[in-house]
């Protein structure tokens, strides 16, 4: 009935054998599980504290996050399962230039055919690095995808309306940080900091396509929603936490309002169709802030920096965002500067 | 996590997705509209996923796992947090935002218009919160003024306690890009926080019409209680005539 081992990190774990574990009992065992967890949720919803405004607004935000991005993930694992499952393995290789410096711009550009919310191109990049695309790349593709796809772009255009120089700017900006930021993993990133592609290498011989495309499906969207939650209450939290009206008194500024609006795309992990008309509501900072806003939002924020760490390991993801931060904040300032 | 709690886990997901998006209209509370047919597609794609996973998973997978030194049968246990919102949405519904995020927004930045139409002559005038206030600060020909008006919104009473506001929230991605449109009340007694009314009213004069001084704020003739819009995050006239 269940398997014995799993890999764990890498790290083969031989849990116990269960060897009889009779069905019936993890039945039960799951249906009390279900029950306890009704129960504790119809409890607080009793107590006061719990029954007030802000955490409705809490509840509201953060599944919100949660609906909205479920359909991206189901996406994104979707192809990333079929990339897995159906996709020759020395596919990418040969559409990509081979040497790695020059396949990092191509694959940032290639970001463009993705459309979508960020969390679709986390689960992609994933099968991108499993089929054997050098990492480089693939997280130059991961970075500029959310931000450079035309739905994002066109979206951007509504809520600039008038304003081309800014749909220009974030465009160019995010591409400078994608390739920059592939660039940077081929000069400085380690192999070590990955975590090991170790779950599903492409289809396997004898095996049937379709089941393990269930399978791997199942696997990665189960994993990815975990931390697609984790990360929505996070930003649920900062998001009714800060009022709006703290805003304005950070925008006197140019260079804190910077930093600030970076901060803000950070917490509020508002999806990357939608961060242009909050952007465009920010009246009170200047264009290039409200740029590094639009940079860095697709590219890190509570819910991708989670979804990161459940998928390439925790270790890359705080390394990797911090850098993705410092780079797309130089990138918006230079391009910014110049074009707005 | 166990076969079996996956199952379940992607029949309640599943199903949480169909019960606001297909079973009722829950979902607008979230999202915007244009993801109605994704969301269904995808409560679809889950619960036929769990169901799949019941049936075809129940025989022992046995070389499976072993063949290629990895196993399927165990997702991570941080998978257990979407149960969360999979209840969520199958028992426990949060509201809609309402005067507690709308307290604590700015009223969203109103686009610049150049040219404006002439009114129509109907009194009163059914307006959107954000035509108004754009009538107000920018309309140079000042044709709102003397004009009765009527819009609707849910209630946000003001920061110190005097007076309210006829508030709308609106987004266009989520719940979580939220901007509130307010329009300043005066006269009357402040009614109860998120309460939906139809008020009718006249321009407040305050700061000069036709520039960004004057303030968006109605002198209010008259309430009526009405029900909450099914999509209360659009800043639309309401469809049923008034």
């Amino acid at each position: 009935m269940l398997k014995t081992d799993e890999l764990v990190d890498g790290v083969v774990a031989t849990a116990a054998p269960p060897a009889r574990r009779l069905p019936p009992r993890s039945v039960v065992i799951g249906a009390a599980t279900a029950v306890a967890l009704v129960a504790v949720v119809l409890t607080l919803t009793q107590t006061r504290w719990l029954s007030g405004p802000a955490f409705a607004a809490w509840r509201t935000v953060c599944l919100a996050i949660t609906v909205q991005a479920l359909p991206f993930l189901i996406l994104g694992t979707v192809l990333s399962g079929a990339i897995n499952a159906f996709v020759p393995a020395d596919l990418f290789t040969r559409v990509l230039p081979r040497r790695a410096a020059l396949a990092v711009p191509v694959a940032g550009a290639a970001g463009a055919v993705l459309p979508g919310c960020e969390c679709a191109s986390v689960p992609v990049a994933n099968s991108l690095i499993r089929r054997g695309v050098t990492p480089a790349a693939a997280f130059a593709f991961l970075l500029s995808a959310p931000a450079i796809n035309p739905v994002v772009l066109t979206a951007t255009a509504v809520a600039f309306p008038g304003n081309p120089a800014m749909v220009a700017a974030r465009l160019l900006a995010s591409l400078a940080t994608a390739a920059v930021m592939g660039w940077l993993w081929l000069w400085l990133g380690r192999e070590e900091w990955l975590r090991p592609a170790v779950r599903h290498g492409g289809h396997h011989a004898g095996h049937s396509r379709w089941q393990e495309f269930r399978l791997g499906f199942q696997y990665d969207f189960l994993h990815a929603g975990g931390f697609l939650v984790l990360g929505a209450m996070a930003a649920a939290t900062f998001n009714v936490a800060v009022p709006r009206a703290v805003l304005d008194t950070f925008s006197g500024s140019p260079w804190l309002s910077v930093l600030f609006l970076t901060g803000l795309a950070i917490v509020l992990a508002v999806c990357s169709e939608a961060d242009a008309f909050v952007a465009a509501s920010l009246t009170g900072f200047s264009p290039v802030a409200r740029l590094a806003f639009l940079v860095v939002g697709p590219m890190v924020d509570l819910k991708l920096i989670s979804l990161q760490a459940g998928t390439f390991g925790r270790a890359f993801a705080w390394r990797f965002s911090t850098a993705t931060v410092v780079v797309a904040v130089a990138a918006s300032a230079l391009i910014g500067g110049v074009l707005l | 996590m166990k076969r079996h709690a996956q199952t379940l886990l992607l029949v309640l997901t599943g199903a949480g997705l169909l019960h606001v998006a297909l079973l009722t209209d829950l979902y607008l509370r979230y999202v915007k509209e244009g993801l109605h047919l994704v969301l269904i597609v995808s409560g679809v794609i889950l619960l036929l996923l769990g169901l799949a996973s019941a049936v075809l998973d129940r025989r022992p997978a046995h070389d499976e796992g072993h063949a290629h030194g990895h196993d399927h049968s165990r997702a991570p246990r941080v998978a257990w947090l979407l149960f969360l919102p999979a209840l969520s949405l199958l028992l426990y519904v949060p509201p809609a935002l309402g005067a507690y995020t709308a307290a604590r927004t700015n009223g969203k930045a109103v686009t610049v218009r150049k040219g404006f139409d002439p009114l129509p002559a109907t009194s009163p005038l059914p307006m959107t919160l954000t035509d108004f206030t754009t009538r107000v600060q920018q309309d140079h020909a000042l044709a709102i003024r003397h004009r009765t008006v009527q819009m609707t919104g849910f209630v946000t009473p003001a920061a110190h306690g005097d007076g309210w506001y006829l508030t709308r929230i609106i987004f266009t991605c989520c719940a979580a890009d939220s901007q509130t449109v307010k329009v300043r009340m005066y006269g009357g007694a402040a009614p109860p926080a998120n309460t939906w009314l139809a008020v009718t009213g006249t321009w407040h004069p305050k700061g000069s019409l036709g520039t960004r001084t004057a303030e968006a704020a109605l002198d209010v003739g008259g309430t009526r209680r009405i029900a909450p819009p099914v999509n209360a995050y659009t800043d639309d006239l309401p469809l049923t005539p008034s």
